[in-house]
Formats: C-alpha cells, structure tokens, sequence
C-alpha cells in the first residue's frame, strides 16, 4: 500500500509539473463556464425548471469537456514512459505491473475530479438565481456527478489502455479521443437509427441517456455495473499490455 | 549468486540471446563484453525482471528470475543502458521516490538518500532538477538510484556510455569503491573499462559466449605470441646475436639509439625470457636500461576474439613456434 502510494503521488505530480494540466483545466472550465452562461441565462428566462439545466449542463455541455480533455489528460501516462525509457527502471523497481496501472488510473481520476471540483460553484450561483423556485435537489446533483464520474473512469480507462499500447503521445490520443467518440456517438443510436430493433438493442448501452438519467438523480444499477465492469476490464487489458513486453520484442 | 544456465531469447527472426550458460560469485566484479548487438542488455534486462526469457534458467541469490521476481528485485540494483530519469524531479526528491518505491522503511529513509548521494557526488546538486543536470551527473543519479536501497548485486547496463573522459574516470573510480562489497556485473563495450574495472570477463558475441575468463587467463589464452622489450648499450649487431641465443625466439628487431640499443624481441605465447636475457646481458657487463614484457592490451585481444578467431590450441601453438624464418632487420 505503501509503494502504491508513493506510485499514485508521483502520478498526479508529474500531470501538474506539466503545464499541460493547466492549459487543460483552463480550456475545461471555459466551456463549462460557457455552457453553464448560456443555458442558464436564455433557458432559466425562457421559464425552465432547474432541472433542466442541470439536464442541459451535464448531460450535454460535460459531454464536449470530457471529449476533449480525457485524449489530453491520458496521452502521456504510459507513452512518454515508453519513449523516455523511464518505463524500464519503474517496472524494474520492486513493484508489480498491476500497482503500476492502478497508480496511473487513480492518479489520472484525482486530476479529474480536481478538474471537476470548480464547477460546484454554478451550483451556489444557481441556488442565487433562482431563489424564487426550490433550491437545487442535492439528489439530481450527486447523480449527475456520480454519472460523470463513472462514465470518466472508463473512458479515462480507455486513454490508459491505449497509451500503453504506443510510444507517441498524438497516436495515443487520437486513439483515444476516435474510441471515446464512437462510444458517444453510438449513444445517439436509440434517437436517430431507422431500425427499431437496433433501436431497442442501442437504449441500455447509451452513455447519453444513462447521463441524462443520472443528471435528473435517477440511478439505475445498470450502467453503473456496465461503466464499473468496462473500467476493471481495460485496466486488465492494460496490465496485460504491460505484460506482453515479457514475451514480445 | 547469479547461475544462469541455458538462457534463450527469441526475438521474431532474431536470437538475441542463445544457450548462454555463466555464473558470478558474491563479490565478484564480472564484465559483459561484446559489440553492440551481441546481447548484452537483453541477458541484463532478464536478470532485472524486465524481460522473460524464452529457455533456460536464470537464478539470482538461490531465487528463480521468473517466479520470484518481486524479491530478487529487492536486493539487485539495476542500472538501464538508456539511464532514463524523471527530468522534472529534483536529484533528491528522485532518489526520495525511488527509495519509497523499492521499500526502504521511513526511518531509514533519510540516511540511505544522504548516503547514496555522498557516495555518488551527487551533494553538490541535491536541489537541481534532473533536466538541468549534465550526462555525468545523470548517470550518477542513475547508479545512486540503482544503489539505494543497499543491495547486494548491481547490474550496470554501460554505466560510462556517452560521459566525457574526465566523467568516465569519476564514475570507475565510483564503481571499484562500490567493487569492496557488492558483487557488479557491468556491460560495456569499451576495453579499457573492463581492464580498469573487473576481475573477470564473459564475451559475447552474437548472443552467444565466446569467452568467459579471468583476464590474466584471457591475455595468455589469446595472444599468440608475448613481445619483450630491450635496451642496452652495445652495438646493435651484439644484441642481436646475443638474443639468437635465447630458446623460443620468434623474431627480433634490433635498431641503434645514440649509444644504446633497442630490441623488440618476439617469442612463443606464454614464454618469460627475461630472466635469461638478463644473465646474458649481465655476463657481457653492459649497461641495462630497460628490459620488461609488453602487456597485450585487450583491446587486441578483443579483437581476436570477435573476428571469430579461435583460442590456441596447445599443438598448433607448438607448430607456430617453430621459428621457420628468422629475419634479422638492423
């Protein structure tokens, strides 16, 4: 528990020694921020209820940040090891492959939820505008930050595997920004696909709905199996990744 | 502590590294000598734990390479040939990390990194960060790493590639304090080093060992032939004579220097005949100002044996050494 704490500290000190956190954290608010001005300032006049900006801001505006920032925020973990050779003493040091890719994981999810952190303040900004209506329902809000959560550890997930898998940063990322985008993408299928049998088979797998579902407070177990299962299943694809190195030139 | 018997690497379409059988005993400091590509850092990167190998077996301290990996990783010090460090660390934070990391208790900490970083020179830049530092430092870093955590073998992957002279003379001077009580194995494939540094050396050639020996036992086993170098003071025409009289002969050059001359004489690998040449030149009474046996650099052993050549054997040494032409040059 020890190494695998100086593991995960030394992750989350590497993202923040690189002036990429910032530039990442910076581009990440400002869409929030946008996002959150706009819906609240034309939908809340237009008379909607707070939920549904809750509903436009996180399931619809967070899709744009999280798209964007996970490619970024994961290309390094494993590639740059790869290509500066430091991948050799770490995995050299009395530490097993899998404290390694837990390390790496935990340490790009504390970045994440500390990228997440600023934006509670639309929700006190939110309670001050609205004060005529029922304040924000603390149950729509953790779901709507459990959602996020979850569907950012399997995509974030998704980045590691992939870096793991190639010593270039753009390959990493744009590997993974393509698989990530296509698992959102599929999410529109239940919507706009002419067959319904496809339709039907499309609607439990909708990452776009599941977060609607999760921004109006509603948690289903399902997803949240699908999304925990889908995690623990790349980290183990990346172990084996790791692994292969034994065996492969 | 390291037995390696039969080690295979296969690499698609490439043998890496094929039925390399050696040993290294606690204390010993044993060179891997080879040219580049001659699998020198795959035998090494095995011995860390890195890589598998594909046959054989390979146990480090009675613990097998493959099963017990973690623990063998404990007390072995493993320097990789690319040396790579976390640039963004300052030199004591890195050795802080890699001492937590290789399970150094935290009362203990402190003291190893201190320790560490006096031995290896390194108190001077304790506070800079690994980016700013030159390759010399770097790779100070590197070994200070590698011996963190005191263990009893370090596997040096060409700890002096890339260092300026002055830096090369540092860093062997580091590694033969380090000689008293770790048993090193260290690659590289510069000669010198090996002659400065080890006790024994194992060659490698194309994956596979060409020769593995002390290397007192490398220079007779190799050199065909042992050169002598006289100078007397006597007419050249004298020494010249006076050396056909010493059994094993091979060839021999006599040139005039003012007064003196100077012989460069030839004989049979393995003969000694400056004992007879001194009775000899004794008997004469003339003056004697140098008389001594030229070491083979190993460099020209070395490339002996990496041009496929063949030690001596004992028969055909016997048949060279008949001295068929005898040229007498003046």
């Amino acid at each position: 528990m020890r190494v695998w704490l100086t593991l995960w500290k030394r992750e989350v000190a590497s993202i923040f020694f690189s002036p990429v956190a910032y530039i990442l954290t910076t581009m990440f608010l400002a869409v929030m921020g946008v996002g959150f001005w706009s819906i609240a300032s034309y939908r809340l006049t237009d008379g909607a209820t707070i939920y549904e900006v809750l509903r436009g801001l996180y399931g619809g505006v967070a899709w744009f940040a999280v798209l964007m920032v996970i490619p970024v925020l994961t290309m390094r973990s494993f590639s740059d090891e790869k290509r500066s050779g430091t991948l050799e003493a770490l995995l050299t040091a009395p530490v097993t492959d899998q404290e390694v890719v837990l390390a790496k994981f935990f340490g790009l999810l504390t970045v994440y939820v500390i990228m997440w952190l600023p934006t509670a303040a639309y929700i006190l900004i939110l309670n001050h505008l609205n004060d005529a209506q029922a304040t924000v329902d603390t149950g729509a809000l953790s779901g709507a930050y459990l959602g996020i959560m979850l569907i950012g550890s399997f995509f974030l997930s998704i980045g590691l595997f992939c870096s793991s898998l190639t010593e270039n940063v753009i390959v990493s990322s744009i590997s993974t920004f393509a698989i990530i985008g296509l698992i959102f993408l599929f999410g529109f299928l239940p919507e706009v696909s002419p067959i319904p049998a496809l339709q039907t088979f499309a609607r439990p797998f909708s990452p776009i709905l599941h977060m609607l579902d999760f921004a109006r407070g509603v948690v289903d177990t399902r997803p949240v199996v699908l999304y925990v299962s889908g995690t623990v299943f790349m980290l183990v694809a990346t172990v084996s990744v790791l692994d292969s190195r034994r065996w492969r030139s | 502590m390291i037995e390696v018997e039969h080690l295979t690497k296969h690499y698609p379409g490439v043998h890496a590294v094929r039925d390399v059988t050696f040993s290294v005993k606690t204390g010993e400091v044993v060179g891997f000598l080879g040219p580049n590509g001659a699998g020198k850092s795959t035998t090494m990167r095995i011995l860390a734990g890195y890589i598998s190998p594909t046959g054989g077996v390979v146990n480090i301290g009675g613990l097998d390479v493959t099963r017990d990996s973690l623990k063998i990783r404990r007390q072995l010090g493993y320097l990789p040939e690319s040396c790579a460090l976390y640039m963004d660390m300052r030199v004591k934070e890195y050795l802080r990390y890699r001492g937590q990391l290789k399970g150094i208790p935290g009362r203990h900490l402190k003291s190893r990194v201190e320790r560490v970083m006096e031995q290896c020179g390194l108190l001077e830049v304790r506070r800079r960060s690994i980016g700013k530092l030159s390759k010399g430092f770097r790779q100070r870093v590197g070994i200070a790493d590698a011996l963190v955590h005191n263990p009893d073998l370090l596997i040096l992957d060409e700890p002096t590639i890339g260092l300026d002279p002055n830096q090369i003379v540092h860093i062997r001077t580091l590694i033969q304090e380090l000689a008293q009580d770790h048993t090193i194995l260290l690659s590289t494939h510069i000669l010198s080093e090996v002659e400065a540094t080890c006790d024994r050396v194992i060659v490698l050639q194309q994956g596979e060992i060409v020769e593995s020996a002390r290397l007192d036992e490398l220079e007779s086993r190799w050199c065909k032939v042992s050169n002598v170098h006289v100078e007397a003071r006597c007419v050249p025409e004298d020494l010249k004579t006076l050396c056909k009289r010493v059994e094993g002969l091979r060839d021999c050059n006599v040139v005039a220097d003012g007064d003196w001359s100077i012989a460069e004489l030839t004989f049979a690998r393995g003969e000694d005949p400056r004992e007879t040449l001194f009775q000899l030149i004794r008997e004469k009474g003339w003056d004697l100002r140098e008389l001594h046996r030229e070491k083979r650099s190993l460099e020209e052993v070395f490339v002996n044996m990496t041009s496929g050549n063949r030690p001596m054997l004992p028969e055909e040494e016997t048949a060279a050494a008949l001295p068929e032409t005898l040229e007498v040059s003046s």
